[in-house]
């Protein structure tokens, strides 16, 4: 028997998907342009199936590539031709919700939102809330060490984790608790992308939900002003719960989409959020107005009520469909920067948009250092993909070289596999490859991703170089 | 000092097949004279601090009293409420990921690590993680690394994520054990403004942080979290220390002498070792011990892994 005849055969028929139109929705995850068939795709319902997909993968070396529910932006779970879609959307129960302690337990395949709307009836919520909130899984969450507009307050999904189950390829389940001495494996696998193990169960934390939350919208006619702005509102002791700044570009598209009231003529939209105990709040409120009128904002309006405020919010949470309106196709980077550099990254990026001439939408989680460029271009235009990546690999560098790193929240992925060569020393990266190796010596989970191969870097010959030694010298050059 | 010299220093034991120990001030661990010492105390000072960008870069042999005075000059603060033994350096603290009273509501000395430089087992300078609160490129090996005990390489540099100091008040409730354990978890579900929550010698007493609403519970010195943080009782005759860290709400442990963090963290002293899972001992001069890798369960045999990853040649010890 070949490894797909043997999933039919010990799995349930109507969780194992091998005709090539049910497959299809498995092709890709949200990274769209990049595209490929599996040989099956499994969809177990408990762990026991989860062990015996592994064991049946493993006996014929067929690669595994985990998923939750496709929204990742970097082709974390894109298929390999020759491996088996492990999808876990099945595996979607609230396991436990203790109000008092504060912790839900979760199958890796509940949807990020639903554990708030769970926990909601006891005053907690689930902090990290990554846009795609409504679809995406909290196993994947764990996967990409997913962030959300609130993470410079509240912590990426690494900060809100407590424990997880895993399943290793050789089977074994391991608990990996917060609690544990020694080395922090669950922060490793944290962001670890697929290729460690099989995360089956999560322990997160609930927070109390905040008395008050106040949004304050500022319009700024310069750039650079909303930056500074920025910079002293962090100054002035406050830790806002959400910091978001648009580009003109950003504000005309997403006003267009969702009609809350932005400021068409402002170069630079800033969005403050302070939540916490009323009294806290009002003080915050007037901390960050004056800071905002210090600082050049010509326009400031605070929400009314919390109606006013998600209105607001939905903007930019809406920033990306609404710039995907005016493009066939966008592509979303995902580098971060410290934000003192953050004048001189866009002024870069706008002189890189009149040379690639594709147009350049910002939104930047200004709290963070979190900037997301969305270039707009035309798949159907030959050469027009090809020109994008190599704008965005270019930004990308730009964000190394300023002191920031290619990917704040969206994962390596396939994507950004050719940038890791830049961030990363050879040594580095060899060591990213003998902790795979420590969890799966025959390399069969998600392989590939996330980490470049020695030799692909050396190929694009953009290695980054260490005290001038050139890397690899023992490599052959083409 | 020159990075370089603690490379020259690791190759040279490598190629005696000697081992080393990494140390700072000894505060929390003292050399044990069968080993060489990577004696760290000299690497001080502060290599990068933007307060705007809320990150602060450090060597490890800095102290952490030293850090904190630099970071209050510029209203900032280490958040996680890190223990200082006497003298204990910011490496030192890195290595046996130790976290006080704050660690609930801001998180522990792991979630403020953004990156690391160290050299490995076999002299390589590495750099993992940055100085971005946001990064997820490559493994997370900046925060792997924290409670490692430097037997997987030596740690030089940190960046840490820093926050606004705010003013700080302390509250008392007299209460006993149990009903106290209970009331704290409520009350860290509610939307006040806590930054500890601990139990001691009778009382629960709450931080309170910033502008918050009155309180009708006893005010207190803020220097009762000194006391309880590091927290060093008189031990007689046989009696150990334990840390203790279990599920906030687990009922009372026979023998506690304080709880903190909202109940997840309690010191016992015992004759014994208290039956629950994660139990460490806390010696008076040896507070936090090597790892064992000698059991053969797959975690261990993963960790075992890791060290080879790291130091294959069993340099540090």
């Amino acid at each position: 028997m070949n490894v797909v005849q043997e999933l039919l055969h010990r799995l349930p028929r109507d969780q194992v998907i091998v005709d090539d139109e049910q497959k299809a929705p498995f092709e890709c995850d949200g990274l769209s342009a990049y595209r490929e068939k599996p040989l099956a795709v499994v969809l177990p319902a408990n762990i026991e199936q989860v062990k015996q997909t592994l064991a049946i993968c493993r006996k014929h070396s067929t690669p595994i590539i985990t998923r939750g529910s496709g929204t990742g932006l970097s082709g974390g779970s894109l298929p390999l031709k020759n491996g088996v879609v492990l999808g876990l959307s099945k595996m979607s129960r609230i396991l436990e919700i203790d109000p008092l302690a504060r912790t839900a337990v979760v199958e890796p395949g509940v949807r990020n939102i639903t554990i708030s709307q769970e926990a909601t009836p006891y005053n907690l919520y689930y902090a990290p809330d990554p846009s795609s909130q409504v679809a995406c899984s909290i196993g994947g969450n764990v996967a990409e060490n997913s962030g959300g507009v609130h993470c410079l307050k509240y912590g990426l999904t690494v900060h809100n984790v407590l424990a997880i189950k895993v399943i290793t390829i050789d089977g074994e389940e391991l608990v990996l608790d917060y609690r544990d001495d020694g080395v922090d494996l669950l922060a490793l696998l944290n962001g670890s992308e697929g290729l460690l193990g099989v995360i089956v169960e999560i322990k997160v934390k609930l927070l109390p939900k905040p008395d008050a939350s106040q949004l304050i919208m500022a319009a700024f006619e310069k750039v650079s002003d909303c930056a500074n702005a920025v910079t002293n509102i962090l100054k002035s002791g406050i830790i806002p719960a959400g910091l978001e700044m648009m580009d003109k570009f950003s504000i005309e598209a997403a006003e267009a989409f969702a009609h809350v009231g932005y400021p068409l003529e402002a170069a630079a939209l800033l969005l403050c959020e302070v939540d916490g105990n009323q009294y806290q709040v009002e003080a915050d409120t007037e901390t960050v107005s004056r800071v905002l009128k210090e600082n050049g904002a010509y326009m400031l309006k605070l929400s009314r009520n919390d109606e006013e405020r998600i209105a607001l919010w939905q903007g930019r949470k809406n920033a990306f469909p609404a710039v995907g309106r005016l493009s066939p196709d966008y592509y979303c980077m995902d580098g971060t920067i410290p934000r003192n550099q953050l004048a001189h990254v866009l002024d870069e990026i706008e002189r890189m948009s009149k040379y690639y001439e594709l147009k350049v939408a910002n939104v930047f989680h200004a709290g963070d250092g979190n900037l997301h460029p969305l270039i707009l271009y035309d798949a159907q235009i030959p050469g027009e993909l090809k020109k994008t990546e190599l704008f965005g690999a270019e930004i990308l560098k730009l964000c190394i070289d300023v002191g920031g790193t290619i990917t704040g929240e969206h994962g390596v992925g396939v994507e950004k596999l050719d940038s890791m060569c830049q961030q990363f020393s050879a040594p580095e990266i060899e060591i990213f490859h003998k902790i795979k190796r420590v969890f799966d010596p025959e390399n069969l989970l998600n392989p590939g991703k996330a980490v470049p191969t020695l030799h692909r870097c050396a190929e694009l010959g953009h290695m980054h170089v260490h005290n001038g030694q050139l890397p690899f010298a023992h490599l052959e050059r083409f | 000092m020159p990075l370089t010299h603690f490379q020259e220093q690791i190759k040279q034991a490598l190629h005696e097949k000697r081992r080393l120990q990494i140390i700072g001030n000894q505060s929390k661990v003292a050399l044990n004279h069968e080993h060489q010492a990577l004696d760290m105390s000299g690497y001080a000072g502060i290599t990068g601090y933007d307060p705007a960008e809320l990150v602060v870069t450090v060597k490890a042999g800095t102290k952490i009293s030293d850090l904190k005075q630099e970071l209050s000059e510029h209203n900032q603060m280490l958040a996680f409420d890190t223990p200082d033994y006497g003298d204990s350096t910011i490496g030192g603290n890195y290595a046996c990921g130790l976290s006080g009273p704050s660690q609930p509501f801001f998180g522990a000395l792991r979630d403020f690590v953004l990156g690391i430089k160290m050299i490995d087992g076999q002299g390589q300078q590495l750099t993992f993680g940055g100085q971005m609160i946001k990064n997820v490129a490559g493994y997370d090996v900046a925060r792997l690394l924290v409670g490692s005990k430097g037997l997987f390489g030596l740690v030089t540099e940190i960046s840490l994520k820093v926050l606004p100091l705010m003013e700080e008040k302390t509250y008392s409730i007299e209460m006993g054990q149990a009903d106290a354990i209970i009331k704290m978890n409520e009350m860290a579900g509610t939307a006040l403004p806590i930054s500890g929550c601990a139990y001691y010698q009778g009382k629960l007493y709450y931080r309170l942080i910033g502008v918050h609403p009155p309180q009708s519970a006893m005010p207190e010195d803020n220097y009762i979290w000194h006391k309880m943080n590091p927290f060093r009782p008189e031990i007689s005759g046989k009696q150990k220390l334990w840390r203790v860290s279990v599920d906030s709400m687990h009922p009372p442990i026979h023998n506690t002498l304080l709880i903190d963090q909202v109940g997840a963290r309690r010191w016992v002293v015992s004759e014994n070792k208290p039956d629950v899972s994660h139990v460490d001992l806390w010696n008076l001069h040896e507070k936090t011990r090597r790892p064992s890798f000698d059991s053969h369960t797959k975690i261990t045999d993963i960790k075992r892994g890791l060290k080879s990853v790291f130091d294959p040649y069993e340099i540090f010890y």
